[in-house]
């Protein structure tokens, strides 16, 4: 079975990542005739969190392809049961889920489940690429500031650094999205 | 000298490790396993990883313009010793750490100022300059 292709964008807060992800998705699948999905990794539990996910969600209504919205906070491969040869799924965001996964377990964070989590994450990434035609992972830029003395940071930054860099070399092509402006960072053609 | 820089865990020192591969033997410092800075080395490939960490042991007591001229020394022993023999090479490692918020405290703001003018220092005395995004190297200079 033909392994989906997968994308990789990042960039920083409000920095048009997501509209960038999510016009990437529209194109493939106007050009594929494939269905798309939405992969909502994130909780809402604030009024701050509901702006956020209603102005994605306005965007996604003026898709001339209609998206299907699926929310898994944790455990994201349980998407392809829903999801075919010929859909784009596109998972915002990367950082999000590695808080669910890291911190709704109560679990410490020790090198064993650090290591089980990585593992866990990259095997979901890989069991949706085995379903779909096309996954596109959105993820936030790691800080770039002094982590080094604070323990938390470092260990978290160090978990989502890792998994950028392995998404990164799967990938058929990565961007950073600079204010608005996707850079191409790894990739042939542009989309 | 060749300056290797981007953000922590972004895989600079696994990006080093094959870019020099052909080169061995490679002499690997690295500041995150308390290894002290030397300045005369064993072979002709050397590469200091994590170059501000060893910036960090100034913090407390000089200030950010004491430490960039302390460090300008230091980078100009290191091209005096390229100097000494055509094959040598510096390849030194440095974590960006200079693109978040500011710090709360003073000493670590200090490092910050200091570990950006520290870099622009390496890299102005390097012949190449590498950023390196999650394993992509983008070469600057």
């Amino acid at each position: 079975m033909a392994k989906a292709a997968l994308y990789f964008i990042t960039g920083g807060v409000r920095s048009g990542k997501s509209r960038f992800a999510e016009q990437t998705a529209q194109e493939w699948a106007i050009e594929q005739h494939a269905t798309l999905h939405y992969l909502a990794c994130g909780r809402v539990f604030d009024a701050e969190m509901a702006e956020r996910v209603n102005r994605h969600q306005e965007d996604r209504e003026k898709s001339p392809i209609p998206w299907k919205t699926w929310e898994f906070p944790t455990d994201i491969e349980r998407i392809v049961d829903g999801i075919n040869q010929d859909s784009v799924v596109l998972l915002d965001c990367l950082t999000t889920l590695v808080d669910n996964e890291l911190f709704t377990q109560q679990k410490p964070l020790e090198a064993e489940f650090l290591e089980e989590t990585f593992i866990k994450i990259m095997n979901g990434i890989e069991e949706i690429q085995r379903h779909a035609a096309c996954l596109i992972i959105v993820s936030n830029e790691v800080i770039q500031e002094p982590i080094f003395h604070n323990e938390f940071l470092h260990t978290y930054a160090k978990m989502l650094g890792l998994l950028h860099q392995a998404i990164v070399e799967r990938a058929d092509a990565a961007y950073m999205v600079e204010w608005g402006i996707p850079v191409m960072k790894k990739g042939g053609t542009p989309i | 000298m060749h300056f290797v820089t981007g953000g922590a865990y972004n895989g600079k020192a696994k990006w080093v490790r094959n870019y020099y591969s052909e080169k061995a033997p490679v002499q690997w410092i690295s500041a995150y396993q308390d290894e002290a800075l030397p300045f005369d080395f064993d072979e002709d490939f050397v590469v200091l990883q994590g170059v501000e960490m060893w910036l960090r042991n100034d913090i407390q007591e000089q200030t950010a313009e004491a430490i960039r001229i302390k460090w300008q020394e230091i980078i100009k022993r290191w091209r005096i010793w390229e100097e000494e023999k055509k094959t040598r090479c510096c390849i030194i490692i440095g974590a960006d750490i200079t693109k978040g918020i500011v710090p709360i405290e003073a000493c670590n703001r200090t490092w910050r100022d200091a570990s950006g003018w520290f870099f622009q220092d390496i890299a102005a005395a390097s012949s190449r300059v590498d950023i390196i995004w999650y394993g992509i190297a983008q070469q600057v200079k």
